[in-house]
């Protein structure tokens, strides 16, 4: 089963940003969800590289040297990948 | 006179270089959302050619998500009724954001106009080790890019050189989409051709870009261009391409292939100085404890260090009467130049530095970026009572003034947050009634210090705040409007040193307001309540005459007062305080003023060192009911500071509502609901703790 685990994990490398740990860097790798328009216009987009700095009901993310919190429902929709 | 808009992202600098390159004093600040309506003002070029610099709110892109971005927008695309198409753009990108800005850059290109980009905190981007190639991004934007430090005045001259008519080339769209979305494009820019609408191909990408925009009313749209840009997009999404996804897509694309080729960024992986700023700031503990205390400390001040400047103050009124009223006769004129015009005025001017202090701790958190920290703790306060962080701002700017405050919902995407907003922002206790807070406190507790009466001071906050919130809880279900998703997204600026310039100027455009409103509104208000309680004089020979307490009785003041005293009697007030209160409902400084000027007609003398304001509080302590109990006891101190916690008492907040809301029914409901609601209160207040004292 915990082979089955690993497996998994490995087949599905990207997870989102809300269920990332505070203090990764991270690249997105792709937005999925009702606001990925929005999150683009606000910098994030496919291929960035992020950091997210805090975790907790919004999170905090630096996105090209800024600072954004953004809602955990929007870090949903928001696929990562470590760097 | 042609005109330039200015525009870019939120915390791009744009009102900086608007002042930079007008001249103009327009607030600033280090948050989104202070420029919450378009502003306009002259721009000189160094050749002599002269221009109308509008300055519009800062918006991540051209699809709106609030009624602000909203206004950018429509002025843009000429859609605003009443306002001409501007004839050039000056885009204020961030040097240090680069990914992030040049979007909204992509978008205004293919808006067809003449466009400048300004390239601001160069300085910043330099230190961040960013090296941006200027001339090659240029090339790739295909349009005049100047670097500038707007707050240092750099790079202004150059770009006045740009701006400079003949304006450069309208540039070529920047991007591709894919061919559903090229041909969509196609077809409806020519299906508009034949509408007559101006700039058909910026609305066609505009339009294909932005669902909203083809599928909600517009004012500068017609349904019928709606329509046709509706099935053109019904096409190209057949064909398997949704075009608005496909636009924003290739746009972001277009912008990283720029970005890679013109900046250079070393990789920085280690904490800036405001990520560790923030690790403590925005701690779920010590930021509370940061907060709490930063706030305590601005009441600390309000009380104990305005303490020196009030006496200043006071000492220049003082001044004033002795000079102005010293040689004139006994007489109705002297009578009204020293109780009606100086001590009525004088009674509210006294409180100028009180309200200082605290818009100068405001300016602070504006100037410093904490703003938006307070809004990122606050939201998950605020989040229990239906509210986004994002209401926190307009919120704490009520505390400053309601008006701005209310003004500055326009940064809110939720039309229903927006109305609740809108609500209970005049429930946070704005500047006006310090005065009547201060006067009061300073009465309730003589014998404390400055400590005790701070505490107080923020406990009235600390009321205003949590009934506004638990107001925004029971209203929440109620007011109508769709039950839209609203997510908490914030940009979190740099940590800066203070402008200490930019607050001083907006502390002297305050203070300055304050003194013209003193100058003609309470002056007004002075005279007529000298007038009302003057006369009519009494006759001769009868027990008025030689009583000023019954003549006051008998004046216009008194009548008024007796008829409004059935009302305010169950709150434990006497006619006279009753006439302060309805005096009070065109302004609440005019409270105090009223008071000023009823309880100047006792016939005791202060000729010892006492100040103004223990004058009248003395007063208006050895004021008495007819059987001789006094009037203002503890307890009607209180009734009435929660009074005015919870009266809404000012009409420009009334009309501002009226204007925002679009409807009386909202402006006028708030007043009436208000005003019960401080009635209600008050009369708990004071009828309960009569049970106990």
């Amino acid at each position: 089963m915990i082979a089955d685990a690993a497996n998994d994990h490995h087949a599905t490398p990207a997870t989102t940003l809300s269920q990332a740990s505070a203090g990764c860097q991270l690249r997105i790798s792709q937005l999925e969800g009702k606001a990925c328009k929005r999150l683009r216009e606000l910098g994030f987009c496919e291929e960035m590289e992020i950091c997210k700095l805090s975790d907790g009901r919004n999170m905090i993310c630096s996105v090209c040297g800024t600072r954004m919190a953004l809602s955990r429902k929007l870090g949903d929709q928001v696929m990562v990948e470590m760097v | 006179m042609e005109t330039i808009a200015l525009v870019g992202n939120p915390n791009s600098g744009k009102t900086t270089l608007f002042n930079a390159l007008t001249g103009a004093n327009q607030k600033t600040g280090n948050y989104a959302g202070v420029t919450v309506s378009r502003v306009s003002g002259t721009l000189r070029t160094p050749h002599g050619n002269k221009y109308e610099l509008l300055d519009l709110p800062g918006c991540y892109s051209l699809s709106p998500n609030s009624p602000d971005e909203r206004i950018t927008r429509d002025v843009l695309l000429g859609d605003q009724e009443g306002a001409e198409r501007p004839s050039a753009v000056v885009c204020v990108v961030d040097a240090s954001n680069l990914e992030r800005h040049l979007y909204l850059v992509t978008q205004i290109v293919d808006l067809g106009l003449p466009i400048v980009v300004a390239l601001n905190k160069v300085d910043l981007a330099e230190k961040q080790g960013i090296r941006v190639n200027v001339d090659l991004l240029s090339e790739e934007l295909g349009l005049p890019v100047v670097p500038c430090q707007a707050n240092k005045g750099k790079g202004v001259v150059d770009l006045k050189h740009a701006i400079r008519q003949p304006f450069p080339h309208i540039p070529n769209r920047t991007w591709q989409g894919d061919k559903a979305t090229e041909k969509a494009i196609v077809d409806l820019t020519s299906e508009l051709e034949t509408t007559g609408l101006e700039q058909p191909q910026a609305h066609a990408i505009h339009l294909l870009a932005d669902v909203a925009y083809r599928t909600e009313e517009q004012p500068g749209i017609d349904r019928g261009v709606r329509q046709t840009a509706m099935d053109a997009a019904d096409v190209a999404i057949r064909s398997g391409t949704a075009p608005d996804e496909n636009i924003s897509q290739s746009r972001t694309r277009r912008v990283q292939e720029i970005c890679k080729m013109a900046a250079r960024r070393q990789d920085t992986q280690g904490l800036t100085t405001s990520d560790k700023i923030d690790q403590i700031l925005l701690h779920p503990v010590l930021g509370w404890v940061f907060f709490a205390t930063s706030m305590m400390v601005v009441f600390w001040t309000i009380f104990s260090l305005a303490e020196y400047p009030m006496g200043w103050v006071e000492a220049g009124i003082d001044f004033v009467k002795n000079t102005v009223v010293g040689g004139m006769p006994e007489g109705d004129v002297k009578d009204l130049v020293s109780d009606g015009i100086i001590d009525g005025v004088g009674s509210v001017v006294i409180f100028l530095p009180q309200i200082l202090l605290l818009l100068f701790f405001i300016g602070l958190m504006e100037t410093t970026g904490y703003m938006s920290r307070a809004a990122f703790l606050m939201d998950n306060l605020m989040s229990k009572v239906g509210l986004s962080g994002k209401a926190f701002l307009p919120l704490l700017s009520s505390y400053a003034c309601a008006i701005p405050g209310i003004m500055a919902t326009r940064t809110m995407d939720s039309a229903k947050q927006r109305l609740l907003t809108i609500m209970i922002a005049p429930w946070m206790s704005c500047t006006a009634r310090l005065p009547v807070y201060a006067l009061l406190i300073g009465m309730l507790l003589a014998g404390y210090g400055a400590m005790v009466q701070a505490l107080v001071l923020a406990g009235l906050y600390v009321l205003g705040t949590s009934t506004a919130l638990l107001a925004a809880w029971l209203l929440a279900p109620r007011v109508k409007g769709s039950e839209e998703q609203t997510h908490f997204m914030m940009e979190l600026p740099s940590y800066t040193v203070p402008d200490f310039k930019f607050i001083f100027r907006h502390l002297i455009e305050r203070a300055w307001s304050f003194l013209a409103k003193a100058g003609t509104i309470i002056l007004g208000i002075s005279i007529i309540l000298w007038a009302l309680k003057t006369y009519p004089k009494p006759e001769e020979g009868t027990p008025a005459a030689s009583d000023a307490g019954l003549a006051l009785e008998q004046s216009y003041m008194g009548q008024i007062g007796h008829a409004i005293e059935p009302v305010v009697k169950p709150l434990g007030y006497d006619w006279r305080t009753g006439t302060a209160l309805v005096a009070a409902f065109a302004a609440r400084e005019v409270f105090n003023t009223s008071l000023a000027i009823s309880y100047s007609v006792d016939e005791e003398e202060f000729e010892d060192e006492d100040s103004f304001l223990d004058q009248l509080r003395a007063k208006m302590n050895a004021a008495t009911w007819e059987d001789g109990t006094p009037i203002y006891t503890p307890l009607t101190t209180m009734s009435l500071l929660v009074f005015f916690v919870y009266a809404l008492q000012c009409l420009p907040t009334t009309a501002v509502v009226r204007r925002e809301t679009g409807s009386w029914k909202w402006a006028l409901g708030q007043l009436g609901a208000m005003s019960a609601f401080a009635w209600l209160a008050a009369f708990l207040v004071f009828q309960v703790g009569s049970l106990f004292v």
